[in-house]
């Protein structure tokens, strides 16, 4: 069984989770507009970074945003976690990212286009991995450090991958997490183009993204960085960790159908298989969190596969998407919510599925529709990522 | 004319770093000044005096040497 037994996030929220998920239960968006110059607005949920705190300026050439987010979050994680005990080469970094370093790549072209010069550090400080990198040089981490590039569902996969490890004993601690941050205007507009972004009135960004209502129309872009330390429950003993959850169980599967649109059949394999994983059977998960991007599109087709597995038990599942608060992280979006689901099942509080004033009746999936819900006894829940490309991940948690 | 002040000012402006913490006749890398931070400064300072430094500067290791280059690269400026 694996445990976990630190979490750390740099969010749109801050980066104390405790705080961050009272936000959330508030119903507290982070999303603000950004970026006025563009010809459509836009609004992001951003992160307040504090450079300084974690690095002096001569550790900051060549090293991209999306990697100072990895690392602070990753420091938060294993500060939480305590004195692990391992050997260098017995922890393991799984890490993942959508983009990689999105900033430095802008900035190479914008200054290209203005006939200027490509500054001399962009290949390091955008390449993909380099979040990983940063996190292991940081913590003298010389076990396996890998980075998993699958869109949307880029964390959860690293989550997943990394609980396999530990179960395997390929390492005996796992950082397992991601992080994104790609809130610059030649990516936001790209963004825009592929007309996935939630529209909104020009004082209403905050609530832009309205998952599961009939009136969605898309999602808003976050950034962030979230980690979990993963280790075998018997370790967790040993060492007399706190563990927070256990991570019962995990699937990955693909819908192989299209790049971009959602397939109930992918998602209900990956739903079930991760059911069957942890050992559990439908009516024992209490809480969904959602993949829930809020576009027309891919929650009917969430909320399908939901109802396909869970059939007469349904009714007995909560549901909810906290990308309305704190915004879609791409790549780190599934580490995030996994920390969300974390605890909402070690404080036994469910957060809301905000901006839902009309929920579309053809969803037919019970969703947290008031804040501040308790839990109701809810021993296991689950966390869904479903991304473009195809890849769908779920990640079980029980509580500990 | 002596660069190193300015090369002092620049690296004090990028990275927090007196120039009495910086012996100039002693290798920068080996003063903590990765090749990584090297590189970036190598870059402004191109950008602030309008210079393009040439492809055999890599051996210069001590802020002395890159005042000396600097120096005759703005003369040549100059001439």
């Amino acid at each position: 069984m694996v445990a976990v037994t630190g979490i750390g996030v740099v969010s749109p929220h801050g980066d104390d989770p405790d705080r961050m998920f009272d936000a959330l239960m508030r119903g507290e968006s982070a999303v603000h507009p950004v970026f006025p110059e563009l010809a459509k607005p836009a609004a992001a949920a951003t992160v307040q970074f504090d450079e300084p705190r974690w690095f002096t300026k001569l550790q900051l050439p060549g090293v991209d945003r999306v990697s100072q987010l990895a690392v602070a979050a990753a420091s938060l994680a294993l500060r939480d976690a305590g004195a692990l005990d391992a050997a260098p080469d017995r922890i393991g970094i799984y890490a993942g990212c959508g983009m990689g370093g999105a900033a430095a790549l802008e900035a190479a072209y914008a200054s290209g286009q203005r006939g200027g010069r490509v500054p001399p550090l962009t290949v390091p400080a955008f390449m993909p991995t380099a979040p990983a990198a940063h996190v292991a040089m940081r913590h003298g981490v010389q076990g396996p450090v890998l980075t998993y590039s699958v869109a949307c569902a880029s964390s959860a996969v690293a989550i997943a991958e990394a609980a396999h490890a530990v179960r395997r004993g390929d390492v005996d601690v796992a950082i397992a997490g991601g992080a994104e941050a790609l809130i610059v205007p030649g990516v936001v507009s790209a963004w825009q183009a592929l007309q996935t972004l939630a529209s909104f009135q020009a004082d209403q960004a905050a609530r832009a993204c309205k998952p599961f209502a009939a009136n969605r129309n898309g999602f808003a872009l976050g950034e962030g960085a979230a980690f979990l330390v993963l280790e075998s429950s018997a370790r967790a003993r040993r060492r007399s960790a706190r563990v927070h959850a256990e991570l019962a169980g995990s699937a990955v599967t693909c819908d192989a159908t299209h790049l971009t649109k959602p397939d109930s059949g992918g998602q209900q394999r990956a739903l079930r298989a991760a059911l069957s994983d942890a050992g559990l059977t439908p009516p024992e998960v209490g809480y969904c969190n959602a993949h829930g991007t809020a576009t027309q599109i891919g929650d009917a087709v969430e909320c399908d596969a939901l109802r396909a597995v869970w059939g007469a038990a349904i009714e007995h599942l909560r549901v909810s998407s906290t990308k309305a608060l704190h915004g879609h992280l791409l790549g780190a979006a599934g580490a995030l919510e996994a920390v969300v689901t974390v605890l909402a099942l070690r404080r036994q509080q469910l957060p809301p599925n905000a901006h839902c004033e009309t929920p579309d009746p053809r969803c037919g999936v019970h969703l947290v529709l008031r804040t501040q819900q308790a839990a109701d006894g809810v021993d296991a829940a689950i966390c869904s990522s479903f991304a473009f490309g195809g890849t769908n991940a779920v990640l079980v948690f029980k509580r500990a | 004319m002596s660069s190193l002040g300015d090369l002092q000012n620049i690296i004090r402006e990028k990275y927090n770093i007196e120039p009495s913490a910086l012996d100039p006749h002693v290798s920068m890398r080996e003063q903590g000044l990765d090749s990584l931070a090297v590189a970036e400064f190598l870059f402004e300072v191109e950008d602030r005096f309008g210079l393009t430094l040439p492809d055999d500067h890599q051996h210069i290791e001590t802020l002395a040497g890159l005042a000396d280059l600097i120096d005759r690269l703005r003369a040549k400026q100059l001439a």
